[in-house]
């Protein structure tokens, strides 16, 4: 599923960097992912330098609020002018959050997470089918971080999120951040639990930085990414043996562009490392 | 779900976190994950809370300093998260959502009059910047007439306030109440401007959309046409009508 022009550490476009981004060629960012639901639909001056960029560079595209576990029907407005956004970008893939994220047609605009019954697995497997079969490129579905279960669970996290890309038969974005962070909250190996998961389908890896408060981490996508998930990037991409694309995702408290794009530059050399033939393995 | 993060009640949730899952009829098991896991449920509370009002708290500044000397602020946001109003898969529309519930409801409108008003301003120039982009109607000329129809461009809104709340700022939110006429528009890089316009002109540009331009102005009591037609020309020069068609 990778394509050969996206590999290596792309960074997501942020409004604070369009303009600076517009005006430097040659920033040294293999691809950028952008969110269509901050650019379908919009207009001005923001708007244009977007569609520039996204016109002129390597583009991968991350869905925020389609609800995909959800059971609000399709807004088939919004999907009408995301397919036709999709294939201007000439995006390989598309990606959404395996979660729900509005209920009664109500948009919540938080990542929720979903039961872990295999009721909902159904459920969202005939979802993701559906969806799939109205985009004109391919699914992926990304692991989200969850700080609570909903409702009493019948399986773990590892065997839900597996029968879902299986069910569906759709690749996955796997976020070694949120599996940090799901380690650190529930106390479980992210490595032991990355060994269980079907990496064959895994496309495309996001990472991040999170903050811990009081005894809850919380995945904020506001700070430098720090070590240990790096080093778990590094383990998966050796498990891969192959160059897929790595996403750093920012958010919150953006830094200025230079400052982010040395944190690219330092991912980009761990990534390197890891699929060096030389470069060492991890435990 | 929806429930759990959007209702007042914090205290009464954090009591008995098992009570939405009640409320829903869930079996046995699921009511006591709930209530098992009342402080990272509550977690979900503080971040969904967090997504839907701090995109309020960034629009309107000072409708929000206005509301928080009375206290009134947290009411406001919570009974707009009870209304379930954002409907949009998009960000960007939370703000939005927000005016057309304050428009809907006329919430606090009895206390503060110019609530509505101060609210479209304070998001006035982001809606204008943020107009999707289209395409102007066929067939549009550049040069006005006396027998032309005005075309706005989409972004332009004619704008008249019974305040002047485009002068509303954070230290002193109260606006003076004087009828503010205002024109909003992008101009040709895409950003948004604001200019203040005379009852006549506001009028003119209404008006002017329907009937023949000279008509409209002659009833408004413009004497001469020749500066009304070039602040018309001016107007489109700058981006504020995308152009003039002849009267059918």
């Amino acid at each position: 599923m990778t394509q050969d022009r996206f590999t290596g550490v792309g960074l997501g476009l942020r409004r604070p960097h369009l303009d600076e981004v517009a005006r430097r060629e040659e920033h040294g960012v293999p691809f950028w992912e952008t969110c269509p639901e901050n650019v379908v639909g919009d207009g001005g001056r923001q708007h244009r330098l977007a569609c520039a960029i996204l016109d002129r560079d390597p583009v991968l595209t991350h869905g925020l609020a389609m609800s995909v576990g959800g059971f609000d029907p399709w807004d088939d407005e919004y999907l009408h002018g995301l397919g036709a956004f999709l294939l201007r970008t000439g995006t390989p893939w598309h990606s959404e959050h395996l979660c729900f994220t509005s209920v009664d047609a109500s948009h919540l605009h938080e990542l929720l997470p979903l039961p872990f019954t295999r009721e909902a697995a159904r459920h969202t497997i005939a979802r993701a089918r559906d969806l799939q079969a109205r985009l004109p490129v391919p699914l992926l579905l990304e692991n989200i971080t969850y700080y609570a279960e909903l409702g009493a669970a019948e399986m773990d996290e590892a065997d839900f999120i597996t029968a879902v890309l299986e069910g569906a038969d759709v690749g996955w974005l796997l976020d070694v951040n949120n599996v940090y962070v799901n380690a650190l909250n529930f106390g479980f190996d992210p490595k032991a639990w990355l060994d269980r998961m079907p990496l064959d389908r895994v496309a495309q890896i996001h990472i991040a930085g999170h903050k811990r408060f009081g005894d809850l981490t919380v995945d904020t996508h506001g700070a430098e990414v720090i070590d240990p998930v790096i080093e778990l990037m590094q383990w998966t991409l050796q498990r891969l043996g192959r160059p897929v694309p790595v996403l750093l995702e920012r958010d919150n408290h953006i830094p200025d562009l230079d400052r982010l794009l040395a944190e690219r530059m330092r991912l980009q050399e761990a990534y390197d490392a890891a699929l060096a033939p030389s470069g060492v393995r991890h435990a | 779900m929806a429930a759990f993060v959007l209702d007042a009640d914090d205290a009464a949730l954090e009591a008995d976190p098992g009570r939405p899952a009640r409320r829903q009829d869930l079996s046995g098991d699921d009511q006591r994950a709930f209530r098992e896991q009342g402080p990272a449920l509550m977690t979900y509370r503080e971040l969904a809370r967090m997504s839907l009002v701090e995109p309020l708290e960034d629009m309107f500044p000072i409708l929000k300093v206005l509301l928080e000397k009375t206290g009134a602020w947290e009411a406001c946001i919570q009974a707009f998260l009870d209304a379930r109003v954002v409907r949009s898969p998009h960000y960007r529309d939370i703000a939005p959502s927000f005016l057309g519930w304050l428009a809907e409801t006329r919430w606090g409108q009895d206390r503060w009059p110019f609530l509505l008003e101060l609210a479209h301003a304070e998001i006035l120039e982001v809606l204008v910047a943020r107009y999707p982009d289209e395409e102007s109607p066929a067939g549009l000329h550049a040069e006005p007439g006396p027998g032309d129809l005005v075309v706005l461009a989409g972004p332009t809104q004619v704008v008249s306030y019974g305040h002047a709340v485009h002068r509303s700022r954070v230290d002193s939110p109260v606006p003076e109440a004087r009828p503010t006429h205002l024109l909003a528009f992008r101009d040709p890089e895409g950003d948004a401007r604001l200019m203040d316009l005379t009852p006549a002109t506001a009028a003119l540009l209404r008006q002017a959309q329907d009937q023949p331009l000279g008509a409209a102005a002659e009833a408004l009591g413009f004497t001469d046409l020749d500066p009304v037609l070039d602040l018309l020309r001016g107007l489109r020069r700058d981006g504020a009508i995308a152009g003039f068609l002849p009267f059918p």
